[in-house]
């Protein structure tokens, strides 16, 4: 049979070179500089396709970037903003004072834009980040054409075989590492299983990921901290270092990968009633970290995906479990794909083939040095002074805001406290007032 | 001339987020603002939007819904001073802010803010504080509307009563003081960037 004899083979000079070109050389962590080509060639596309737009647009249409406002806002603290026309009626300049931060609140609020995808600058040829641009030449439109081919027919077949490779091979050699007796045998078979396997998913993401600081890199015995943007986050820092996850126990795959890494090395996996038990939780981790000879604990203290420009508030929790916090800052380029997971927009299969079928994921980790909890500051300091640290270093703004907004509404705690701060200022000034008349 | 094309378009994106991608935004879309909740007079400001006064559609009464042209409308309170702009044209553009103001004291529409009214606001202004008692808010609104009434009315006889503020004595109030860079909203300058490395 003709037919599938010629299938056969292509199968198996398919499976060849993925596995001598792809698969081997992750193994030793060795790269043969296809993916580097591959990268030249697409930002020097991405380059002329956006000279090409340049001159086709008339120059007011050319957007500014999203993500940094539409309006200029007063960021001035109250007590700055309210000062200026004191003196008369001070209700009424407080009034002006209040409109205008309500209306810019209106127009533009800080914490939605955070969760859904940053707008880039100029189009990347991917369909989905078109918001705006029309038609401009033929030959930009064939470009376009010939990225949907490359990117569908012949990158997300291959990256699907390897994400499927990678992920098989990680459960079957965590369970076959597992079966071992408790050794340093075991313990470099599984590092070594956990690596190879994740530079495998790296590459079935087209992952390009520079590394800065390494010599910060975090210890065992530590808690590792960084900013979450997706699910991806966790190959990108295994790749360099293996870690000890914390989560909760999920079923499907997930669940099935869950139990096979656990055999081989300890993660710590709870229970989801056990979750809601803060201190359990707490005295789990503690022993952990207690353990010189397991890994660093990863941690994303922000507890959602954020899209990846700025950082919000960082829970408390994980940094009341003492020990040495080594932050790590994620940024990822959104100009070659966009990793963030916009969980009430997409499921996780549909945002695997986003990701799959974008030109690449492209970002940088930066390793910070390791900072521990000083005298007199409480975990909550300590979690701002951290997530000022990444923040910085990454370039992402800052944000008070809880994560958790995605899907709750404003604290009344919180928002009790900001008018505290208000009313504080005012009957200071208001007793002033009603003493001169 | 005010806002450019683009900005238009932004802000109807931004509408169109607020309103959950219908024609019109109702009072309820508002919730969905963090920022705005923590503002001790989100209620006055949500009901500016639909005041009538301002949507110019009548002397009183509020609108159930307003489409993205009323939204622009309101928007146009806060406008930023042009330096293009004339003596007159100033003096225009300053007294509609203050009309948006004044509409957001005088919640029954009547023409005059009453000391119901303003201790209303004050008592607003300081909600939320459970140290402060109701009578510091009213004993600073009475003071308030005292002063206003000095300036306004000067002497009084003993038994006139002051009915209220009027637009013309608020704008009284505030003559002479700069109200236009704390009463408007600025957009960004819209400039060509490219970034590809």
């Amino acid at each position: 049979m003709e037919g599938t004899e010629l299938a056969g083979k292509i199968l198996s000079t398919w499976l060849t070179l993925v596995l001598g070109l792809i698969l081997l050389p992750s193994a030793f962590g060795v790269s043969l500089g296809i993916s580097e080509i591959y990268m030249k060639i697409l930002v020097k596309t991405l380059e002329w396709a956006t000279i090409r737009i340049e001159k086709g647009v008339p120059k007011e249409s050319v957007k500014n970037s999203a993500s940094v406002g539409i309006i200029q806002r007063d960021e001035s603290p109250m007590e700055k903003g309210l000062s200026g026309l004191r003196g008369r009626d001070f209700e009424l300049s407080d009034v002006f004072y209040f409109s205008k931060k309500g209306l810019e609140a209106i127009v533009e609020d800080e914490v939605t834009q955070r969760f859904s995808s940053e707008e880039l600058v100029s189009w990347n040829l991917l369909t989905r980040t078109n918001i705006n641009f029309q038609y401009i030449s033929l030959r930009l439109t064939m470009v376009w054409v010939l990225g949907v081919i490359v990117r569908y027919c012949v990158l997300l077949p291959l990256r699907v075989t390897l994400a499927f490779i990678g992920i098989s091979l990680l459960v079957m050699g965590t369970t076959l590492v597992g079966q071992l007796p408790d050794s340093s045998l075991k313990s470099w078979l599984s590092e070594l299983v956990h690596l190879t396997c994740c530079r495998i998913c790296v590459r079935s993401l087209s992952g390009t990921i520079h590394y800065h600081n390494k010599q910060y890199r975090p210890q065992k015995g530590g808690i590792c901290v960084a900013n979450h943007t997706s699910p991806i986050d966790v190959f990108i820092l295994t790749t360099d270092g293996c870690y000890a996850m914390v989560g909760q126990v999920q079923g499907g795959l997930m669940g099935i990968i869950q139990r096979a890494i656990v055999k081989a090395c300890p993660h710590v996996w709870f229970e989801r009633s056990e979750m809601k038990d803060r201190h359990l939780v707490t005295k789990r981790l503690k022993e952990h970290i207690a353990d010189r000879k397991k890994l660093p604990i990863l941690i994303f203290p922000e507890g959602t995906c954020i899209n990846n420009t700025s950082v919000m508030m960082f829970k408390k929790g994980s940094f009341e479990i003492g020990g040495t916090i080594h932050p790590v800052a994620i940024k990822y380029n959104p100009q070659f794909g966009d990793a963030f997971w916009n969980s009430s927009k997409y499921n996780m299969v549909s945002y695997l083939l986003r990701v799959m079928t974008s030109w690449a994921i492209v970002c940088d980790v930066w390793y910070l040095p390791p900072m521990t909890r000083e005298e007199g500051e409480d975990a909550a300091q300590f979690a701002n002074r951290v997530k000022s640290a990444i923040a910085v270093q990454g370039g992402l703004t800052e944000l008070p805001w809880d994560g958790g907004l995605k899907r709750g509404k404003v604290k009344d705690a919180f928002r009790e406290e900001q008018q505290k701060n208000y009313s504080k200022m005012i009957v200071g000034n208001g007793s002033l007032n009603s003493e001169s008349n | 001339m005010l806002i450019s094309s683009d900005q238009i378009e932004q802000l109807h994106r931004r509408f169109k987020q607020l309103s959950g991608d219908q024609p019109t935004i109702r009072k309820e879309n508002f919730n969905n603002v963090p920022d705005l909740d923590l503002n001790p007079i989100r209620s006055k400001i949500i009901r500016a939007f639909f005041d009538n006064r301002n949507l110019r559609k009548g002397p009183s009464g509020v609108a159930d819904e307003i489409n993205f042209e009323d939204f622009l409308t309101i928007m146009s309170y806060f406008r930023p001073i042009d330096i293009t702009m004339d003596e007159e044209q100033v003096q225009l553009c300053r007294k509609e802010k203050l009309r948006f103001l004044f509409h957001m004291y005088d919640s029954d529409s009547d023409g005059r803010i009453t000391l119901e009214e303003y201790r209303n606001v004050v008592e607003e202004l300081l909600s939320g504080n459970p140290h402060i008692e109701k009578e510091s808010a009213r004993s600073i609104a009475d003071g308030a509307m005292m002063e206003a009434a000095s300036v306004c009315v000067g002497q009084m006889e003993p038994d006139q009563v002051y009915e209220g503020i009027t637009f013309d004595d608020f704008l009284k109030i505030w003559q002479g003081i700069d109200i236009e860079t704390k009463m408007h909203v600025r957009f960004l300058n819209v400039e060509a960037m490219a970034l590809c490395h």
